[in-house]
């Protein structure tokens, strides 16, 4: 008689946390504790911390593709410079268009979406290095068409006199407005990221990485869901390209450089491929190393290139392994088993 | 049930599989075998799409299989496993069978994602994971990374994963290959308990002890050719079988005979009958 319930048992999920409130207090306390701390930071050390969260969310959305898909994408911020561009042209004396930022920031992210998936189109069948490559190329073939729209883009000039933005009648110029917008991008990309992660989609994408044709074989549709995938991160890439135009009121090519792509790849594999707290510990890890190198003028690139060096070599997998990401964290401290 | 029709497949100038037709009816354990080289594995592949198929048909319940793109062939019914274990060494073994379940049409993968829909239905397919496991004796490993698992634990996630779609048509490709007495010993039990209307089975293995005591039918194959069918009987008295195994009719009986008498150094273990190795 006792058989059908002890059937029944492992059904219901062993992982299952029992007390949900502990782990999601834990996480919680990081944007509340940005929100009642950040703004009462001298205006230097805020702007890092705007440009830390910035990064955060760019390792996040990159995370999709890189952590999740692993599909190595070194022009990740041909997607950014399309965001930034789009603020820059719709939003500033250029054409003389003013649209409201909530637009332009959908907008923005919905070209970059479009432009990841008609990049993922013909890309999505290479993979590993030569996917880099291609990637790579497309970064640059952005930034160069950037440079050399003059009509379009002012060209090496690039674009200034961007308008203030202005979110639903608030005010975004001084750094503490972007904090908290940025907090509020990192929260909400954070739970879409760690929701695919653990849906049904995001099982798919790591059968993907961890072998396309098993994958394949097990009737995942191989090419659909790492467009998706594609499309989900440049959504997000975008996102935050619209924000760093409105923040820094000033969009040249230069900002969009092959250094940028690469940054956002270390801040995921230095922080941990694949877990969403890594891309946020990357994140202030690589924006803040140099920071706090400055005064070694001279040698600050030669100890940032050290220490990554470092970190890698101690720890390939990244500060914080795939593992231990926001469902273990529920677990461990809901009581849960790991 | 799953029907090869004329199916002939070319790689430049060889025919690896040359105007081949039979049919794998279900409810029961088909078995091909045949020696290194004859196609077995060919085949297997050209059903499950890793391979193309130079002419003729391959259906399951009389859809096309030749036509579909690979994944949409798990949709229409069959799975398999590998001959080398191709499990998802980074994911739980129970993710390991999720991708096995995951929706098919990525509209509404989305809508999961963004939490519109599918809640229960998740659960459910988790549920149904879970079942499996419990039923091969894995649900102790259900949260383990597959890849950290022994040897014959890999093997069986790999069934597992394999049936958990409740497939129409299983191929089996050498699952006993590396495992030890008792592991083939368990895994024979799991085979037989599969064994049910709904579910066409094809075995290939190079471990004749197994194929003669759960194979209904044998196919054999030799270089590219159906050579024969019939039960585990009908083969072993078959001189055209024993002909191509071993080079000439009877030939079985002599080295039987040969070890039984020790008068050279082939040895057969007692109760095995003939085996042959591969090299």
């Amino acid at each position: 008689m006792e058989s059908p319930a002890r059937a029944a048992a492992p059904a219901s999920g062993a992982a299952a946390p029992r007390k949900l409130w502990p782990g999601a207090l834990a996480m919680l306390a990081v944007p509340v504790l940005l929100l009642i701390f950040g703004p009462h930071l001298p205006s230097y050390p805020l702007r890092i911390l705007d440009m830390i969260l910035l990064y955060a969310v760019l390792g996040l959305g990159l995370n999709i593709i890189v952590g999740y898909a692993g599909l190595l994408d070194l022009g990740y911020v041909a997607f950014y410079a399309i965001g930034a561009y789009s603020w820059a042209l719709l939003a500033s004396g250029q054409f003389d268009i003013h649209l409201p930022f909530a637009l332009v920031l959908l907008i923005g992210a919905s070209l970059a979406g479009l432009a990841g998936i008609l990049l993922g189109i013909p890309v999505l069948r290479l993979r590993g290095d030569y996917l880099a490559i291609v990637t790579l190329g497309f970064g640059e073939i952005i930034r160069v068409l950037m440079n050399n729209l003059d009509r379009v883009t002012n060209g090496p000039q690039g674009i200034a006199r961007i308008d203030e933005a202005h979110l639903f009648g608030w005010t975004l110029s001084t750094p503490d407005d972007f904090l908290y917008l940025l907090v509020a991008m990192l929260v909400v990309v954070f739970l879409f990221v760690w929701r695919i992660q653990e849906s049904a989609l995001g099982t798919a994408l790591s059968a993907v990485r961890e072998d396309q044709d098993a994958a394949r074989g097990c009737g995942i549709n191989t090419t659909r869901v790492k467009l998706v995938a594609f499309a989900f991160s440049a959504f997000i890439g975008g996102g935050c390209g619209v924000v760093f135009a409105a923040m820094q009121r000033f969009v040249s090519p230069e900002s969009f450089t092959f250094w940028e792509s690469l940054v956002i790849v270390l801040v995921i594999v230095v922080g941990g491929l694949g877990n969403p707290f890594g891309a946020l510990l990357g994140a202030t890890l690589l924006i803040l190393l140099p920071e706090l190198l400055r005064a070694y003028a001279d040698y600050r690139l030669l100890f940032y290139g050290m220490a990554l060096v470092v970190i890698i070599l101690a720890r390939p997998r990244g500060l914080i392994s795939r593992q231990y990401g926001p469902s273990w964290l529920m677990r461990r401290l809901g009581g849960g088993k790991c | 049930m799953l029907t090869f029709d004329h199916v002939t497949k070319r790689f430049g100038e060889l025919a690896a599989i040359d105007d081949v037709s039979f049919e794998v009816k279900p409810g029961i354990i088909t078995a091909v075998i045949g020696p290194n080289g004859a196609g077995k594995s060919t085949l297997v592949n050209m059903a499950a799409g890793s391979y193309g198929v130079t002419s003729g048909r391959i259906l399951v319940d009389g859809v096309e299989l030749q036509k579909l793109p690979k994944h949409r062939i798990a949709h229409a019914g069959l799975s398999r496993t590998y001959q080398n274990i191709r499990l998802f060494d980074g994911m739980s073994v129970v993710k390991n069978l999720e991708v096995a379940l995951v929706p098919p049409r990525v509209g509404s993968l989305i809508a999961n994602t963004f939490g519109l829909s599918g809640r229960a239905a998740a659960e459910e397919r988790r549920a149904r994971c879970h079942a499996v496991l419990e039923r091969l004796g894995l649900a102790a490993h259900a949260e383990r990374q597959a890849g950290s698992l022994a040897y014959g634990q890999q093997k069986l996630v790999e069934l597992a994963r394999a049936i958990v779609a409740e497939p129409r048509v299983l191929l089996l490709d050498e699952p006993a290959a590396g495992l030890n007495h008792g592991e083939t010993e368990q895994l024979k039990q799991h085979i037989l308990a599969l064994r049910s209307p709904d579910l066409a089975m094809v075995l290939i293995e190079h471990d004749m002890k197994l194929i003669m005591s759960i194979s209904d039918i044998i196919v054999v194959m030799n270089r590219g050719q159906l050579l024969a069918q019939g039960t585990a009987a009908e083969i072993r008295s078959n001189t055209e079988v024993q002909e191509a195994y071993l080079g000439q009719p009877g030939a079985i009986k002599d080295i039987e005979a040969a070890a039984r008498g020790r008068r050279n150094r082939v040895r057969l273990r007692e109760g095995e009958g003939l085996t042959w190795h591969q090299p």
